[in-house]
C-alpha cells in the first residue's frame, strides 16, 4: 500500500506542481492526471477512462483568479488508486472522487490564503533590498514544498483509506450501485452549467442548442463540431466587422476626424492570432 | 504576426525571450497568498528588464523591484502583454528622470480586469472546452492519445499567444488595449469566441450528461411500453438538456456551486436507487 500511496503522491506533485511551473499547461486536468496516474500505477487503460469521466464532471472547475470550486488533481489520483490498487469498482471510484475534490479544494484555499500569507513579508523585504537571488530561491523552494506538502493528502488518503473504502464499496448492494452509476451519468451537468454561466448571453444561447442537437442527432465527432463552430463564428464576425467599420467610419466622418487605419490593422492581426 | 517580432534589437529580443520563459512560472509559488497573489512570480519574470535598465544603479534597481511587489493576477497566457508593456515603461523610466513611476502601477492594475476577462473566456471558456471535448471522446475508448491530443490543442495556441503577447506589449503599449475596448472591437472578439464555446458546450452536454431509464409500462398481451422510447421521440437527450439548464438557472441565481453539485448527487442517487435510471 505504501507503494501505491507514493504513486498517488507523485501523481499530484507531477500534475499539480508541474501545471503551475509550466505555465498552467493543463496537466492538472483529470484527463491528463488519469493518464499519469494510470502509467505510474500500472493500468493505463483504467486511468485514462476514469480521467475522461472525471474531466466531464470537473469541466467547469478551473482556478479562475484563485477561486476554485473543486480541486480535481487529488480527486483523480485517489480515484485511479482506489480502482487500480484496491480493486474498487470504476463508477464507485468516480463518484467517490467528487466529494474528495470539493474537500481538497477547501484545503487548497486554506493553504494558499493562510500559510502562503506568511511569505508576503519576506518577499516584500527582499524586493526592497534588491535581493534578486533570495527572491528566486524563495520562488522555487516555495513552489516545490507547497506541492510536495499538498500531495501528502493523496498519500495518506490512499495509505489509510484504500482498504476500508474497498471493504465498504465491495459490499454495496446492486441498487446502491445503480444509484452511484446514476450520479456519474448526471453529474457532468454541473460542469457544463458552470461553463455555460461564463459564456451564456440571450442573443447567443441558440448556439448551445445547435451544438447539442448536432451531437445528439448527427453524432458528429467533436473535432468536426469544433470546426463548424469556428466557421460559423468567423462568418458572423466578418459580417459584424463590416458593420463595425461602416458605423465607425460614419462616426469618424461626422466628427471630422480621419480614421486611424494603422491601428485597425494591428487589431486585425491580433484577432487572427486569437483564432489561430 | 511576423511584423511584431521584427525590428527588435538582439538585446531586446534576448530580454523578451527571457521574460517569456520566466512567465511560465508566474503563479508557481504565489508567496504572500491572497495578499500579493502572483506578485513574486511577476517580479521574477520582470527581472531581466529590471536588471538591464537599472543594472548600474543599485538604488534605482531596488526601487523598481519594490514597485513590483503589489498584488498581481492576469490569466497567464495573455499576462505577458502586461510584462512586455511594463518592460518598455521601465526602459522609459530609466532614461527619463521625470517619468512618473506611478503610471507603471496604474497600467498594471488597469490591465488586470480586462485582460483576465479576455484570457479566461478564450483560454478556459473556449479553447480548453474544445480540447477537452475532442480529448474526452478519444480517452473514453481507453486510449492515451486522448490526453495528448487535449494537451496539444490547448497548448500550441496558448504558448504562441504567450510569446507574441510579450512582444506585442513591448511594442504597442497601452493604446492597443484601450482602442480595442473603446472602439467596441473587443465585443466582436468576445462574441465570436463565445459562439464557438457555446456550440462546443452544447455538444459536450449531449456527449457527457447521460440519462437512460429502464422504466417500462406493462401492457396486456403485448410488449411493455418503454418510457425511454417515448422520451426519445419527443427530443433525444431531453432529460440531460433539462438537468443542465436547471443547474445553469440555479447558478445564475447565485446558488453555491457545491450545493448544486451535492444536490444533483442526491437526486441522481435516489433516481438510481429506486430504479428510475
Amino acid at each position: 500500500m505504501v507503494g501505491l500511496a507514493f504513486m498517488a503522491w507523485l501523481t499530484v506533485v507531477i500534475c499539480y506542481g508541474g501545471n503551475w511551473v509550466l505555465g498552467q499547461c493543463m496537466i492538472e486536468r483529470p484527463i491528463v492526471v488519469g493518464l499519469v496516474a494510470g502509467i505510474l500505477m500500472g493500468d493505463v487503460r483504467t486511468g485514462v477512462i476514469i480521467g475522461a469521466s472525471l474531466e466531464a464532471i470537473f469541466m467547469g472547475a478551473v482556478n479562475i483568479g484563485g477561486a476554485i470550486s473543486a480541486e480535481p488533481v487529488t480527486a483523480t489520483a485517489l480515484a485511479v488508486a482506489f480502482c487500480v490498487g484496491a480493486g474498487i469498482d470504476q463508477s464507485a471510484a468516480i463518484t467517490l472522487a467528487v466529494p474528495v475534490g470539493v474537500v481538497t479544494a477547501f484545503l487548497s484555499i486554506a493553504l494558499n490564503n493562510v500559510v502562503l500569507a506568511f511569505f508576503a513579508k519576506p518577499f516584500q523585504d527582499m524586493a526592497a533590498a534588491g535581493n534578486e537571488k533570495g527572491l528566486a530561491v524563495q520562488h522555487w523552494l516555495l513552489w516545490f514544498f507547497k506541492y510536495a506538502a499538498f500531495a501528502l493528502i493523496a498519500f495518506f488518503g490512499v495509505f489509510f483509506g484504500a482498504e476500508p473504502v474497498a471493504a465498504i464499496v465491495n459490499q454495496i448492494p446492486a441498487n446502491v450501485m445503480a444509484g452511484l452509476n446514476a450520479v456519474g451519468a448526471l453529474l457532468p451537468a454541473v460542469g457544463m452549467a458552470l461553463l455555460l454561466q461564463m459564456l451564456w448571453s440571450k442573443e447567443l444561447a441558440v448556439y448551445f442548442f445547435l451544438g447539442f442537437t448536432i451531437y445528439e442527432y448527427l453524432g458528429l465527432p467533436m473535432i468536426a463540431i469544433a470546426v463548424f463552430g469556428v466557421v460559423i463564428a468567423a462568418v458572423v464576425a466578418l459580417r459584424d466587422k463590416e458593420i463595425f467599420d461602416l458605423t465607425h467610419k460614419a462616426a469618424a466622418t461626422a466628427a471630422q476626424i480621419p480614421a486611424a487605419t494603422g491601428s485597425d490593422e494591428s487589431v486585425d492581426a491580433d484577432e487572427e492570432a486569437f483564432f489561430a | 504576426m511576423a511584423k511584431i517580432t521584427d525590428n527588435i534589437s538582439a538585446e531586446d529580443r534576448k530580454m523578451l525571450n527571457s521574460i517569456f520563459l520566466r512567465s511560465f512560472t508566474v503563479f508557481a509559488s504565489c508567496a504572500g497568498g491572497s495578499i500579493t497573489a502572483g506578485a513574486d512570480g511577476w517580479l521574477y519574470s520582470e527581472m531581466p528588464a529590471i536588471n538591464r535598465y537599472y543594472g548600474d544603479d543599485p538604488e534605482a534597481r531596488a526601487d523598481a523591484m519594490k514597485r513590483h511587489t503589489t498584488w498581481y493576477n492576469i490569466t497567464q497566457n495573455v499576462g505577458t502583454f502586461a510584462m512586455g508593456l511594463v518592460a518598455s515603461m521601465e526602459r522609459e523610466n530609466s532614461t527619463h528622470p521625470d517619468f512618473d513611476t506611478e503610471s507603471i502601477d496604474a497600467i498594471k492594475v488597469s490591465l488586470m480586469g480586462p485582460m483576465s476577462g479576455i484570457g479566461d473566456a478564450i483560454f478556459w471558456g473556449v479553447l480548453r472546452v474544445i480540447a477537452a471535448g475532442v480529448g474526452i471522446n478519444i480517452a473514453m475508448t481507453g486510449s492515451a492519445l486522448g490526453a495528448i491530443v487535449f494537451l496539444l490543442i490547448y497548448n500550441i495556441p496558448s504558448i504562441l499567444c504567450r510569446y507574441y503577447m510579450t512582444y506585442l506589449g513591448f511594442n504597442l503599449g497601452t493604446n492597443f488595449i484601450t482602442q480595442l475596448y473603446d472602439g467596441g472591437l473587443m465585443k466582436l472578439i468576445t462574441k465570436a469566441t463565445s459562439t464557438v464555446g457555446l456550440i462546443m458546450v452544447g455538444a459536450m452536454t449531449a456527449a457527457n450528461v447521460r440519462f437512460a431509464t429502464p422504466l417500462a409500462i406493462p401492457v396486456q398481451d403485448s410488449d411493455p411500453v418503454l418510457v425511454q422510447t417515448y422520451l426519445d421521440a419527443i427530443f433525444k437527450g431531453l432529460v440531460p438538456l433539462a438537468v443542465t439548464l436547471v443547474c445553469l438557472r440555479l447558478l445564475k441565481k447565485n446558488v453555491n456551486v457545491n450545493l448544486v453539485l451535492l444536490g444533483l448527487m442526491v437526486v441522481a442517487f435516489v433516481l438510481g436507487l429506486v430504479g428510475v435510471m
